[in-house]
């Protein structure tokens, strides 16, 4: 009797990780035109008025790029942190972090000129990192679950603004309206003419990601993430300093998710304002972002475009199709739920067997097992 | 209305003066469906849409303030020449984009600077919570009355010191303790606040929060309330006594109308400015439309009188309805709860004897009036 | 006010807004249990709470509500158990998914429902003898709703499956080590599977108190984050549902007192005390225990595969 059996895959190659991405995100669309059609849009014509909107002209275009950046600057940071298996999903409250840190030296350290913006880019990435400080201590030598620890700091870091906003810095001009007073003009980032994307952000989060991608392959501190990802345990029988590298990872991480704050600030509403305005919840979106990218950095280029490409969608959708705001969740927990799904086609592949066996062989070593076991020997050395 | 998106595309560019078409689009902040401030915007922009027929309308919801450009080019492109944004947040993006579309007639709610293009519109509520004020006074037992409140900015805190004049002029031993929830919406923190005012012995609720949480958290426990921006009777016919509800309608329906007659045009909005009140039938006080005072409360309210230096000696039901009638036929010179001397927590005189502040003074002040109970930032009080 | 009495009104309160709390999380634990997280208990009590309050409305009478959103949040756990336990896809990112989508579509779905009151909600009620006693009739027994017993009962309820009956034994020993329980005999798919809709079904009937007791009407979002403390409670409590029942108590006493001292300390930093509170609980929760374990099952958020370890 011939029989079939799933068969664990070493390492899938990458062109079929890239097809089964973009099949399950056309099937997660596919599912989305449903949607369409149960509120009366033809699915077709729908998604051609949605495309024709955001990517017919240069000015569609930068409304994605513009949703692109905050997007790209955290998702690369959240790359580096899952790989690490820390589990940050407080990207958005670095994000405020690092806006309320612009802000302060836009707003009260004057005298600066053109140092001002490299100033507020500085004081944006170590907020956010200090933002990820404590979690990330907590979780490295007390075991803290990170997940609900970064998670409260959002909160915490939402109400922190609220109350600067409203408390110490609030605005002269802002009637008594919860605003800081705008930004000196040397506080706002340059914009692409014609526009309103700040470019010089996009190119920080570009230069970021080709950062981090050299930094996870060709030095001693990506390789030791890569081994501490992958066994926490076998990294710590060979000696390497798991607080040390959490610590250094975090806070990259988390000041990247500060520029995107400062990007906003800077580049966007030029004053600090209510903080569930400030980000639209990229931080939480970013994770779709990093896990798309599948732990490559210079595949947040990609993901990060694309989910800025479905929160534009997202934004045509409410005014050509008249669809409520909502969508974008339903759409971006379908893409998810169908990447997961999709994921064993990646694991296993079906092989025929001629009978089943009378034990199941053992897992075929996953390649970044071996580069534990390659590390652990090296080290020994 | 819905299908006008893409016949505008073809349409082009507008003529300058009187619009045979009007197309209106507005920017809502929150959800159609929240019960509160955009829900009643949204009523308005439905009442308009029925009611002529050389208007279409649409609108975007949920819009963030940095966003609003964005939304207002999507609009334009769209073929509106009329934008009302209705946030005060988004004041920076309409004047931007005022200039960049000259042709175009923006109306900003509660904003405050306006161009050849731009006029500002608010439907202000201060004297309807003074008349809901007078009420409370005369209904709690405990002296403690609870008010829920959204953000400590000047339009709350102008409406918890209306309501708060209304208190004490029936009832000058009794005191409003407020909670903030520095949030609009935020019904699971309404109902632990109320329940919060409860515990603390406070008897009649009043609120600034998009949904009818305190209403029914309230009811539960069988104190009276008012009702907050739409009309929440409903909710508790029993509990809700009276309560504020804005109809934007009226403004909008003048607006446009004048735009539509060629009246106003896109050169000549730099001094239009609508504070309507009472008078202009802006904003109704009721439980609904049709109930000014929840008849269930009118045995209790005239069995409380109160000596008027001009009235005499007359019952609360009585008083409320006289300056209701004064405020809504008369304006604010027939009467107004602000008029001085009025004073602060600290004993300052703020509004000097027969003085009756101005629009800017109200829409700009920070204190808090005698008889507000609450933590910071009153503090901050000059 | 004298401390007597605003000892016995913090308490109800907290017990009151404690109810949600402890049923999301003993759902949580139970599937934790079994070795699966679940993120998405805060888009599955969204949901629950829609399909409660609809329920509800429609069929006149609250128990109907409380079954539908059990049913929901099975249905929605159901998902996630699919793809966690027979895809064994990574089970942090299918919950955040849920929670996403959760949050999504009852905010699409429930706009028709928004600003309604519901006819027929859960009344308040007095426990008849025990409403008389002295400082705990107040406290616990006059005003609560009847969800909030059930909630506790099923604390105890759950303590005694967990820890006192074969089956609880089952379940904790596919938490712990799968391979050995499925060496056992033990079903190891299909108790967590099982552990995990329950978890879903409490979750979703979370939901449902606070659309038909708590704050009887549906408006978008109104579980407010209140997921995400189940899931702090659940580690807090070292997996165990006697302790959550002290947890939950904490957290709702956070939540009111962030309201009730307004009056005494300044709002805006009272607005933190429940997140504040959650990250030194779960601080001092870890620094209590062993390093070694800190009382996790230890193949939570592994998926099993036979045959492999």
């Amino acid at each position: 009797m011939k029989r079939y059996r799933l068969e664990p895959r070493p390492a899938p190659p990458p062109g079929l990780v890239l097809a089964v991405s973009c099949g399950a995100v056309v099937a997660a669309l596919v599912v989305t035109g449903f949607i369409f059609l149960g509120f009366g849009h033809n699915p077709i014509t729908a998604y051609a008025q949605l495309f024709a909107a955001t990517l017919g002209d240069l000015r569609g275009v930068s409304e994605v790029l513009r949703k692109t950046v905050p997007l790209l600057l955290c998702g690369v940071g959240l790359v580096l942190a899952f790989r690490l298996q820390f589990w940050n999903i407080g990207a958005e409250g670095q994000i405020l972090a690092g806006a309320a840190g612009a802000a302060g030296v836009a707003l009260f350290v004057p005298g600066l000129g053109p140092a001002t913006l490299p100033a507020m880019f500085a004081a944006g990435f170590v907020a956010g990192a200090a933002w990820g400080f404590l979690p990330a201590i907590l979780k490295a030598r007390l075991g803290v679950s990170e997940i609900i620890t970064t998670l409260m700091m959002n909160y915490i870091a939402f109400y922190l603004v609220q109350y600067l906003i409203l408390g110490p810095w609030r605005g002269q001009e802002a009637r008594g309206f919860a605003y800081t007073d705008r930004f000196p003009p040397e506080a706002a980032l340059p914009l692409l003419p014609g526009t309103r994307l700040p470019w010089p952000t996009l190119v920080v989060a570009v230069a970021l990601v080709l950062f981090v991608a050299f930094l996870l392959s060709r030095t001693r501190l990506g390789f030791e993430v890569r081994v501490i990802g992958q066994s926490a345990h076998a990294a710590r029988y060979a000696g390497m300093g798991f607080t040390r590298v959490t610590l250094l990872v975090m806070g990259l991480s988390a000041g990247a998710a500060g520029l995107a704050g400062v990007g906003e600030v800077a580049g966007v509403h030029l004053r600090l304002l209510d903080p569930a305005q400030i980000s639209l919840g990229y931080g939480y979106t970013a994770i779709i972002v990093a896990l798309l990218a599948r732990g490559h950095p210079l595949a947040t280029l990609l993901t990060a475009t694309f989910l800025g490409l479905v929160f534009a969608m997202g934004d045509t959708m409410r005014v050509v199709l008249g669809l409520p705001f909502q969508m974008t969740g339903v759409i971006s927990g379908l893409v998810l739920f169908f990447i997961i799904a999709a994921e064993p086609v990646l694991r296993y592949r079906l092989r025929r067997a001629p009978a089943a066996p009378l034990q199941a062989p053992e897992a075929a070593t996953p390649e970044p097992a071996k580069e534990v076991a390659r590390g652990a020997r090296e080290l020994a050395d | 209305m819905k299908r006008w998106w893409l016949g505008a595309l073809m349409m082009g560019s507008v003529a300058w003066a009187q619009l045979e078409e009007v197309q209106a689009g507005f920017i809502y902040v929150g959800p159609v469906g929240d019960f509160g401030w955009t829900y009643s915007h949204d009523r308005g922009r439905r009442a308009v849409d029925e009611r002529f027929d050389w208007l279409t309308t649409t609108f975007v919801e949920s819009v963030p303030e940095g966003d609003a450009e964005t939304f207002i080019d999507q609009l334009v492109r769209g073929g509106a020449n009329v934008i009302f944004t209705t946030s005060f947040g988004y004041g920076e993006a309409t004047l931007a984009a005022a200039q960049r579309y000259p042709e175009v007639l923006f109306g900003h709610a509660t904003g405050f600077q306006t161009a050849p293009n731009v006029m500002v519109y608010i439907a202000e509520f201060y004297q309807v919570y003074y008349l809901n004020g007078l009420m409370a006074g005369a209904l709690t037992e405990t002296n403690k009355i609870g008010y829920v409140a959204a953000f400590p900015i000047p339009e709350v805190k102008r409406h918890i010191n209306a309501f708060t004049l209304g208190v004490r002029e029936v009832n000058p031993e009794a005191e409003v303790e407020v909670r903030w929830l520095y949030n609009w919406f935020d019904p699971a923190g309404a109902a632990e606040a109320t329940q919060a005012l409860i515990a603390e012995g406070a008897d009649v609720f009043a609120f600034s929060e998009d949904t009818p949480t305190v209403i029914q958290t309230a009811a539960e426990r069988g104190f009276p309330s008012f009702s907050h921006y739409s009309a929440m009777y409903d909710f508790a016919p029993e509990h809700v006594v009276s309560g504020q509800i804005a109809n934007w309608e009226v403004i909008y329906a003048d607006f446009l109308e004048k735009v539509h007659t060629g009246e106003y045009t896109a050169q000549n909005l730099e001094d239009v400015n609508y504070w309507w009140l009472l008078d202009d039938g802006a904003v109704i006080m009721g439980a609904d439309e049709e109930t000014p005072i929840n008849p269930v409360f009118e045995e209790r309210l005239r069995a409380v009188t109160v000596r008027d230096p001009e009235l005499g000696e007359v019952s609360v039901y009585d008083l409320v309805m006289a300056r209701h009638d004064a405020m809504r036929e008369g304006g604010p010179e027939a009467f107004d709860p602000f008029t001085g001397p009025v004073r602060d927590r600290r004993g300052n005189v703020v509004i000097e004897e027969g003085v009756t502040p101005d629009q800017e003074t109200l829409e700009t002040l920070e204190w808090a009036v005698e008889g507000v109970s609450a933590s910071s930032p009153w503090d901050n009080e000059p | 006010m004298e401390l007597e009495s605003w000892l016995i009104s913090a308490t109800a309160r907290s017990l009151a807004f404690a109810t949600p709390l402890l049923l999301a999380a003993l759902g949580e634990i139970v599937a934790e249990r079994a070795g699966v997280v679940n993120l998405g208990v805060e888009g599955m009590m969204v949901l629950g709470a829609l399909t409660g309050f609809v329920a509800a409305q429609l069929g006149g009478d609250p128990t109907l509500g409380v079954l539908a959103a059990g049913l929901t949040g099975g249905l929605a756990a159901l998902v996630h158990a699919f793809l966690a336990i027979t895809l064994r896809a990574n089970q942090y990112v299918s919950g955040l998914a849920l929670t996403i989508f959760g949050l999504g579509l009852s905010g699409v779905v429930g706009r028709a429902w928004q600003g309604q009151p519901l006819r027929n909600p859960f009344r308040a009620l007095d426990v008849p003898p025990l409403a008389e006693l002295p400082v705990l009739g107040p406290a616990l027994f006059q005003g609560q709703h009847l969800m909030t017993y059930a909630a506790i009962l099923a604390a105890l309820l759950l303590w005694v499956l967990l820890f006192k009956t074969r089956l609880g034994l089952s379940v904790r020993s596919v938490g712990e080590s799968p391979a050995a329980a499925d060496a056992l005999g033990v079903g190891v798919y299909g108790l967590r599977y099982g552990c995990v809709v329950f978890g879903g079904v409490m979750a979703g009937v979370a939901g449902s108190y606070l659309s038909l007791a708590y704050r009887p009407s549906w408006s978008e979002g109104m579980s407010a984050g209140m997921g995400w403390i189940a899931l702090a409670i659940a580690i807090f409590a070292a997996w165990n549902p006697l302790k959550a029942l002290w947890g939950a108590f904490l957290f709702g006493a956070c939540f009111h007192l962030a309201f009730r001292l307004q009056g005494v300390l300044p709002a805006e930093f009272l607005r933190l005390l429940p997140y504040v509170a959650t990250i030194v609980a779960l601080t001092l929760a870890s620094l209590g225990r062993s390093r070694a374990r800190r009382g996790a099952p230890a193949a939570l958020g592994t998926p099993y595969t036979r045959g492999e370890r």
